[in-house]
């Protein structure tokens, strides 16, 4: 880490200052480097463990989780950084960042990683077209989908985002920002 | 024909589809890696199953704690299929078990059921 001069010197300091303003900002848990299913698996339990030790309702639990799952395998699928190989079985290791926690009384999870110049238009209007539909309609456009083939190279994309919108109590919140002359670092954010 | 016997893994439901008596059940989580390499080979036991299944009283039970959106997809085909069975006489129950306090999964029972027509689909909650 570098350290500006208003910043805390050393080695503690520092990365309880870094820790610090994750819990000022309610983070319960961050995840930022390569996602596997692996990883997924885990944080989805500690995920859902934490939570049901702190006596969460089931249905908030069933929510939380269910959005956590659709964004990290998102990421897992459509992240424009990934590494793919071979290590004795074929694994797929994807860049981005998952961050759960809770304001206001509720819980919130962002996905964040980049994606291709190419996808944007294509995922800013699907995110557009649920932004501006009421819980009556993304369950009918969820049931409606349901039924529907899979979009050619989409891996389910189109039912995760309308599962990511059912589960969230308000609208979902979204933005693009350039990375690159081809990339953007895209982020979602729910709020449960 | 064989029956079908799939344990559970971390991320994908364990499947007991007991053809000699025409009881299935799939039962756990389900959200893998893959739905289409897990969902494949259960969805095409079930279609060789009920190509063949005149005469004989099918259940299905579904005891489902968690799945994610392409299960469900693979869910919504598996449930087409049923119907489909059902309309050429076969009789099929379908029971959802779901935790009495758990909506979510109340509500994806209530949804499966809206689509069928000739299926009889029983939503079962159970006590935690």
């Amino acid at each position: 880490m570098t350290t500006p001069a208003n910043e805390p010197q050393g080695l503690a300091p520092q990365y309880r200052a870094f820790k610090r303003m994750l819990d000022e900002r309610g983070i319960l848990f961050s995840f930022s480097g390569y996602l596997s299913e692996g990883i997924l698996y885990s944080l989805g339990e500690t995920l859902r463990q934490k939570m049901t030790l702190d006596d969460t309702n089931i249905t908030t639990i069933k929510k939380v989780f269910s959005v956590f799952i659709e964004q990290a395998q998102n990421i897992i699928r459509y992240s424009a950084e990934k590494v793919l190989g071979n290590v004795g079985k074929n694994v797929e290791l994807s860049s981005g960042m998952v961050t759960i926690g809770t304001e206001n009384g509720r819980f919130f999870i962002v996905c964040a990683n980049t994606i291709l110049e190419e996808d944007v238009p294509r995922l800013k209007q699907r995110l557009e077209l649920l932004q501006r539909m009421d819980k009556d309609e993304i369950k009918a456009y969820y049931k409606e989908q349901l039924r529907e083939a899979p979009d050619e190279n989409s891996r389910g994309a189109t039912i995760g985002l309308i599962e990511i919108a059912r589960r969230a109590s308000e609208p979902i919140q979204f933005d693009f920002d350039r990375v690159d002359a081809d990339k953007f670092f895209f982020c979602l954010k729910v709020s449960i | 024909m064989e029956n079908l016997m799939i344990a559970a893994t971390e991320r994908s439901p364990e499947v007991d589809f007991d053809f000699a008596t025409g009881r299935l059940s799939l039962k756990g989580e389900s959200y893998p890696e893959d739905a289409s390499a897990v969902f494949g080979p259960i969805f095409a036991a079930l279609e060789r199953f009920l190509g063949d299944a005149a005469g004989k009283d099918v259940q299905f039970d579904f005891d489902l704690i968690y799945f994610n959106s392409s299960s469900a997809k693979a869910l919504m085909n598996m449930f087409q299929l049923l119907d489909a069975a059902a309309g050429r006489g076969i009789k099929v129950v379908v029971n959802w078990h779901y935790a009495a306090d758990d909506e979510t999964m109340q509500e994806f029972g209530e949804d499966f059921s809206e689509d069928l027509e000739h299926v009889t689909f029983n939503l079962v909650a159970t006590e935690g």
